[in-house]
């Protein structure tokens, strides 16, 4: 594609490095934002301005916050004792629309992946376990994706926690609510079994 | 199950091909570079979604064109007013399978609805080849009859990719050991299990295998498949301990079942530097056709048999029990392709069933 306007060319580059965005795409975002209100676009830019400038993670849990404190940790009604680590602030978001978690969380930042560099360096797990020792927690909930790396850095965390006065769990995996056994993958069955809970009446 | 209709269009070589099967023995004969392989990798495809030589779909469509199909009447040999047409296509980049005019939602849910073990002349690789080769084969044999295996393979491989980066990043320091045992606890349980079920699948599949060599060679010669693992001695767990050092100076990880071979051998000493041509062929017909026979019994299927260039290198008396090993009760439709209309068909006319000769190009 050539352009006949240095501008349209550079946003267009600039749109295309974009997740899922090809150029034809790209352009045709181009084309829409040149149809807009000057006042709009002006709005656009400055929101995706302020995501780098004024966006803070949360001192406590490394949730994405408008302020150094997020609005989980700053709730004196959710339970202190209790962390739930995650990978990253999406899976939080996840877990916080369930409505079925009260305490707060601990956001790790990624998993550890030494294909893509990352190390236990990366992720925010020295200072989780700084806050089990200072802050009296008397669980933490593992709430991992159930894959090679999400296992690892499970693994590796339990070794971090385990000389520390803390119950660890992790989340259940298993048959889908809704699911029917039929349609289960093998692997999700066999471990549904092996981990079967007590029915009670 | 049989195909009764195969019908090719800018396939590899094929501008445009139709050709009746019937449910036992077809023959596919004509000279070099007719097309008749090409043939044979069209029902490979149909059934497995690729071809057995090339991963590159692209690669399979006629020079100069833009797509390709390969078209099949799948027949049912109780009801045989019931037939099935499944249409392969690659178009664009894109790979579709069409089931009576339906396409899949996967093409992975297809596979598995015909079953095939085909025989090349390239498997001579199996025995001369290195290591890849023979586990390539036992994976994917394994993996047909046993999801959970294909599940512990691939956790087993990407653990010890991670592995194996961790080795190297950490290259020349201290290793942190908490780091390296969250990998090993990760890929000790597949480990195991991979072990476990290649050890007992080799063991049902050695007096399978030993029973058709000797159909088919007919002399007292003697041959044996020896899995060899280091996991056989030591766990998984020791295993690494024992090679902890030597992972760290590698920077990799050197031990475990993705090291694991398969020795054959013949009359004692390895087949790969002790077995005449003729030898090595019959040895991987009767391996591929002890993996027909296992799907059979394992899973109640027969698969078709797809033999390219079946008599080249195996002596006359060989071919002839071939014949009538593959014609015996049990098997299921066969195409053969070869060179020379008369061989085959004087192999042939000594067997009662009924066959189908077509001569392809
Ligand atoms: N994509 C393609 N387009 C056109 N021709 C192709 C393509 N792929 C392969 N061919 C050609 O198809 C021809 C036939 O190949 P095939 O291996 O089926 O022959 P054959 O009949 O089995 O011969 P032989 O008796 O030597 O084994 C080859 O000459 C090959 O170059
Ligand atoms: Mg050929
Ligand atoms: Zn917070």
């Amino acid at each position: 594609m050539e352009f006949s306007s240095k501008i349209v060319s550079d946003a267009v580059e600039a749109l295309s490095g974009f997740p899922g965005i090809g150029r034809r795409t790209a352009l045709r975002l181009v084309m829409y934002l040149l149809n807009r209100p000057e006042m709009e676009v002006a709005k656009l830019a400055e929101s995706l301005i302020k995501l780098k400038t004024d966006l803070h993670l949360c001192t406590f849990c490394g949730n994405v916050s408008d302020a150094r404190v997020c609005d989980i940790c700053n709730n004196s009604s959710r339970s202190n004792g209790i962390l739930c680590v995650v990978e990253d602030f999406s899976d939080l978001m996840a877990i916080e629309s369930t409505r079925q978690f009260s305490g707060r969380y601990h956001v790790l930042g990624g998993l550890i992946s030494p294909m893509d560099g990352v190390g236990p360096d990366d992720l925010s797990i020295s200072s989780l376990v700084q806050r089990v020792e200072n802050e009296s927690i008397t669980e933490v909930v593992m709430a991992l994706s159930a894959t090679i790396e999400g296992d690892t850095t499970l693994f590796y965390i339990g070794k971090k926690l385990k000389s520390l006065p803390v119950k660890m769990s992790c989340i259940a995996r298993g048959i889908s609510v809704g699911g029917e056994i039929e349609y289960a993958d093998e692997v999700t069955l066999g471990r549904s079994i092996l981990q079967r809970t007590e029915y009670n009446l | 199950m049989h195909i009764s209709k195969l019908q090719l269009f800018n396939f590899k070589n094929h501008e445009s091909l139709n050709l009746e099967l019937i449910p036992g023995v077809n023959i596919l004969t004509g000279n070099n570079g007719v097309g008749k392989t090409n043939c044979l990798d069209a029902v490979h495809c149909l059934s497995n979604g690729k071809s057995y030589f090339t991963s590159l779909d692209s690669q399979l469509i006629k020079h100069g064109q833009d797509f390709f199909t390969i078209k099949a009447a799948v027949g049912n040999a109780i009801d045989t007013q019931d037939t099935t047409e499944i249409l392969l296509q690659f178009d664009k980049g894109k790979k579709t399978i069409k089931k009576n005019g339906k396409n899949y939602p996967r093409l992975s849910d297809h596979i598995g609805f015909i079953q095939t073990v085909m025989i090349t002349p390239y498997d001579i690789e199996l025995v001369l080849g290195n290591s890849d080769e023979r586990r390539r084969f036992m994976d994917l044999l394994i993996s047909q009859l046993n999801t959970e295996y294909l599940h512990h393979l691939m956790v087993y491989r990407k653990a010890v990719e991670q592995r194996n980066s961790l080795l190297k990043a950490w290259s020349g320091r201290n290793m942190d050991d908490d780091l390296l045992e969250s990998f090993d606890q990760k890929l000790i349980p597949s480990a195991t299990l991979i072990h476990q079920i290649r050890y007992s699948i080799t063991q049902e599949i050695i007096p399978i295998f030993k029973r058709i060599y000797a159909a088919l060679a007919s002399t007292d010669e003697l041959v044996e498949i020896n899995y060899s693992s280091p996991l056989h001695e030591n766990a998984m767990q020791d295993l690494l301990k024992l090679n902890r050092s030597n992972d760290l100076f590698a920077e990799r990880t050197t031990a475990g079942p993705h090291k694991d071979d398969w020795v054959f051998e013949l009359q004692g000493n390895p087949l790969r530097k002790f077995g005449s041509q003729g030898q090595i062929k019959s040895f991987v017909i009767a391996l591929k056709i002890a993996q027909y026979r296992f799907f059979q019994e394992k899973l109640g299927k027969t698969p078709i048999l797809l033999l390219d260039d079946i008599f080249e290198k195996i002596d006359e008396s060989r071919a002839q029990r071939l014949m009538e090993l593959v014609e015996s009760e049990g098997f299921g439709q066969i195409l053969i392709t070869d060179t020379h209309p008369e061989r085959v068909e004087k192999h042939l006319s000594q067997l009662n069933g009924e066959h189908n000769h077509r001569s392809v190009g």
